[in-house]
């Protein structure tokens, strides 16, 4: 059991995470934490699993949280890693081994447990969560969704009563979502108590009891399961959440090769390195002014697709034209740009402004400052790129490849871990960029954004 | 864990802390080594252009984790690493644990805060890299006499003998010494214009 | 998938003590039959543990080193000759810990070298840090991977190149350290109790008459001069 009594928080800038929050979870109920991003859900996992206050020093904290019985400010970190199992957003940094297999054992070890036992834990965890296919591997060579599986495995072999998610489909495709699903499922089933902090709410509905929704660090409101179904569209928008019905992505398939305006990829094969092609005789185009939808399951090569087209990496076989031109690698690098998944990765200099001044194109000032206000970012010109929100990161690299004329686009996951605003104001973004003439291409596995901000849709298979 | 009684006593997430930097900070060691192999004078300054370039690392790891232990650390996981791999000598660990310990005085005496104090235990952390071209002084000896068996010219000998002599010792030692003082110069540069701006110090 | 037998794994206790020997005859050896049995001996163990085409590059590559120094450097110019004699002696007197450091690291798994320091009490924290540093290694190739790419896409040449490798690359770190704090730590990683293993440790028959040997090889080294 979770109890919650009148907690404020604040972070040691100053600014009020959490304001007077109480709430109870009763033993085997899920609970979904719901609200726009910096609402304060991810504050009240913390809380839980204990992060707060042992992760920030420095910070202001009143009032209790118990969690199984145990005060979690006064309880040691390790005492409450036995009760409470936490996986988090990011499947990239929540590995500690090298394989897996040390991986499913880590916590284990950790507590102590004698090898039979741990061997026997193991087993049995493979076998419930049905992941056989994932023992003796190299994690790095896993897949996000595979690495989120293993994280949440690893903490199941610790058998904690209670549960706490943390955005845990941020990174995930619609299969591995399905498989989330099925694993919340399992430990619904087992009895445990669950706390879900998501944006994405459709895959949850069937395993919530009850919705705690927040704003501004408050409680606004706790529905029971039915009356959180029973919100109409209306009071769903209004709320700032993501649907709560599943969207299939309707659009139609996306043009033949062979226009001889914007992009025409014709007989594609692009492999990395010496394994076998990935894409194999590809052939579709997209035209200026169209936003064009790439999905498909991971490991299809979507990946592999961007950084071809980018010119980042050299086709087997076929042609990439563009309005009739065919371009070898080098100049698909002139002509195209990606905006990463993770775009931290593509922001270098020490300011919006500078950001925007460092592309070769010689833009002028007159340029920059007319391309920052389109996207919102003129009044952060002076801040650093690296201390924008995610959203601004993504724009802030838009503004860079507008600035040097690149004619096609290229969106990498676009909306991980975004709430329902934040997503609508990229599909306007993307929208923006096909109406002035750039060929965008989108690769994401969010149904719901595609469907709003796509034209045409290409699927791999 | 005393960890959490103690304050003083390096906590879980200290650790890992060091050790990812210490991966960053191996890396870029990593990188100058390889450079070292090209030209013996290369190698005798390695341990001066590695602390050119490292100052980044090491002075981001201090700025996160001021609490002692966390430099001695970061130390012995560059020595180990060397060592088991069979690329150095088992006089880098040592080496390592004394700039190591001279670092981790240095950084008590001005209580983990202030750019000078960590200044000054980045100049000793470095010094810890001339385990590396020690061995050409403690082997000299031996290797002069393997090279004369061999019959080798006299002047030949003479100019081996130039480049092991006491003064390009001295050379190896200050090396970091000037490195470190550049190395940690830029990195106070990059904090100002980045890091700190960017909220992560 | 790359799946090595279990058998053929070294222990790391027994890399470790090799590794020392290697390093007293480094030191200590003068005798030319004594380190061509060392090296001889190495490869050999480089077999038994299934690297033989390791072995025959360690074998082709110590012959070229001594060509190198009987041969090639004595007719060589006088510049490159002494420039490069001290680096062929080095490596020569290096081959044993080269040979051993790399056998370590094709055959000893992360995860074993682990176990092997928990059972040699080396304190908890060192090995957290090292399994860490370790294990950030890769995520480093990857993460540089990915700014390659964002750098050519923005036409970035260079030495604005190193600048910008190194923002992102800190911010990355910095982020890595909080969050794979956060997952160890809600794993428990703090506990003190004495951490257990899902995998023992045993040392084999080969084990045994490797580390006999390489200790029979190291007396020889002071002995015979």
């Amino acid at each position: 059991m979770i109890k919650i009594e009148h907690v404020s928080f604040s972070y040691a800038k100053g600014y009020a995470a959490l304001k007077d929050v109480s709430f109870t979870a009763e033993p085997g109920e899920g609970i979904l934490l719901c609200g726009e991003s910096g609402c304060g859900k991810t504050t009240v996992t913390k809380l839980i699993n204990g992060l707060i206050p042992a992760f920030t020093e420095g910070c202001a904290l009143t009032g209790k949280v118990t969690a199984d019985g145990l005060t979690v400010a006064k309880t040691p970190l390790y005492e409450l890693a036995k009760r409470i199992g936490s996986v988090f957003q990011n499947p990239k940094s929540q590995f500690f081994n090298l394989d897996s297999d040390s991986e499913l054992a880590f916590g284990l070890e950790n507590e102590g447990m004698a090898p039979a036992e741990i061997q026997s834990r193991i087993k049995e965890t493979v076998l419930s969560l049905r992941i056989q296919n994932l023992l003796g591997r190299d994690i790095f060579s896993m897949s996000g969704g595979e690495k989120q599986t293993l994280a949440f495995a690893s903490v199941y072999a610790m058998r904690p009563r209670i549960f706490v998610l943390d955005e845990p489909s941020a990174n995930l495709d619609s299969g591995a979502m399905e498989r989330l699903h099925d694993q919340i499922a399992l430990l619904k089933a087992g009895g445990h108590t669950i706390l879900i902090a998501e944006h994405r709410l459709a895959f949850l509905m069937d395993l919530i009891d009850r919705a705690v929704y927040m704003k501004d660090g408050q409680i606004q409101n706790i529905f029971t399961v039915g009356e959180f179904r029973a919100l109409t569209e209306q009071q769903r928008i209004q709320m700032g959440l993501r649907t709560l019905l599943p969207v299939e992505v309707e659009l139609p398939a996306a043009r033949e090769a062979g226009n001889r305006q914007g992009l025409s990829v014709e007989d594609l094969t692009c492999a990395f390195g010496k394994k076998s092609p990935v894409i194999g005789k590809l052939s579709f185009s997209a035209v200026p002014g169209e936003v064009l939808a790439v999905t498909g399951p991971n490991g299809v090569g979507k990946t592999t697709l961007t950084r071809c087209l980018c010119g980042l990496l050299n086709e087997k076989a076929g042609t990439v034209r563009l309005n009739g031109k065919p371009l070898r690698a080098k100049e698909r690098q002139r002509a195209a740009f990606c905006v990463m998944q993770d775009v931290n990765h593509q922001l270098f200099s020490d300011s919006v402004w500078n950001e925007c001044g460092m592309s070769d194109s010689g833009a002028a000032p007159e340029q920059i400052e007319a391309v920052l206000a389109q996207l919102q970012l003129l009044s952060f010109r002076e801040n650093h790129p690296m201390a924008l929100s995610g959203g601004q990161k993504q724009r802030l690299a838009v503004a860079t490849a507008m600035l040097s004329h690149k004619k096609m686009l290229i969106f990498d996951e676009p909306t991980s871990g975004l709430d329902y605003a934040r997503m609508l104001s990229v599909a306007r973004v993307v929208r923006d960029l096909a109406k002035q003439g750039h060929i965008v291409l989108v690769v994401s596995h969010d149904h719901e954004f595609l469907q709003c901000a796509c034209d045409r849709v290409l699927t791999l298979v | 864990m005393n960890a959490t009684n103690n304050k003083r006593a390096l906590t879980g997430k200290d650790v890992i802390t060091v050790g990812i930097f210490s991966a960053v900070y191996f890396v870029i060691n990593f990188i100058f080594m390889l450079l070292g192999g090209f030209h013996p004078m290369l190698w005798i300054l390695m341990p001066g252009l590695i602390a050119v370039f490292t100052g980044i690392p090491y002075l981001m790891m201090c700025a996160k984790v001021q609490k002692p232990g966390s430099v001695l650390l970061m130390g012995l996981i560059t020595g180990l690493i060397y060592f088991v791999t069979g690329q150095f000598t088992v006089i880098i660990l040592i080496t390592f644990v004394i700039s190591c310990v001279l670092a981790e005085l240095t950084r008590r005496q001005t209580k983990y805060r202030g750019s000078k104090g960590n200044m000054l235990s980045f100049v000793f952390f470095s010094l810890g890299m001339t385990g590396s071209p020690l061995p050409i002084w403690i082997m000299r000896d031996s290797f002069l006499a393997q090279i004369t068996e061999q019959g080798m010219p006299a002047d030949y000998i003479a100019t081996l003998k130039a480049v092991s002599s006491p003064v390009m010792l001295v050379v190896m030692v200050v090396a970091p010494i000037v490195g470190a003082l550049i190395g940690a110069a830029i990195a106070r540069t990059m904090f100002n214009k980045h890091f700190i701006k960017a909220g992560i110090v | 998938m790359k799946q090595i037998q279990k058998d053929r794994y070294l222990d790391p206790r027994m890399g470790a003590l090799l590794l020392v020997l290697a390093n007293v005859a480094a030191f200590s050896q003068k005798s030319f039959a004594v380190e061509l049995s060392w090296i001889i001996y190495l490869t050999l163990l480089t077999t038994l543990y299934g690297c033989w085409i390791m072995a025959l590059k360690w074998l082709t590559a110590f012959a070229a080193v001594l060509l190198i120094q009987w041969y090639v450097l004595p007719a060589s110019p006088m510049v490159i000759a002494t420039s490069f004699s001290i680096f062929a002696n080095y490596a020569r007197r290096m081959f044993p810990c080269l040979i051993v450091g790399m056998l370590m690291v094709k055959r000893t798994p992360l995860r074993n070298l682990i176990v092997g320091m928990r059972m040699l009490h080396i304190p908890q924290k060192l090995i957290i840090a090292i399994s860490v540093t370790l294990r950030y290694f890769p995520a480093i190739r990857e993460e540089l991977g990915y700014i390659r790419d964002a750098m050519k896409l923005r036409n970035i040449h260079g030495a604005e190149k190193v600048e910008c490798l190194a923002v992102p690359m800190i911010v990355s770190a910095a982020g890595t350290a909080e969050e794979l704090s956060a997952a160890a730590v809600t794993r428990g990683i703090e506990n003190p109790v004495r951490k257990t293993s899902a995998v023992q440790l045993r040392l084999g028959a080969v084990d045994a008459l490797a580390l006999t040997a390489g200790i029979a090889f190291t007396a020889a080294a002071f002995v015979i001069k």
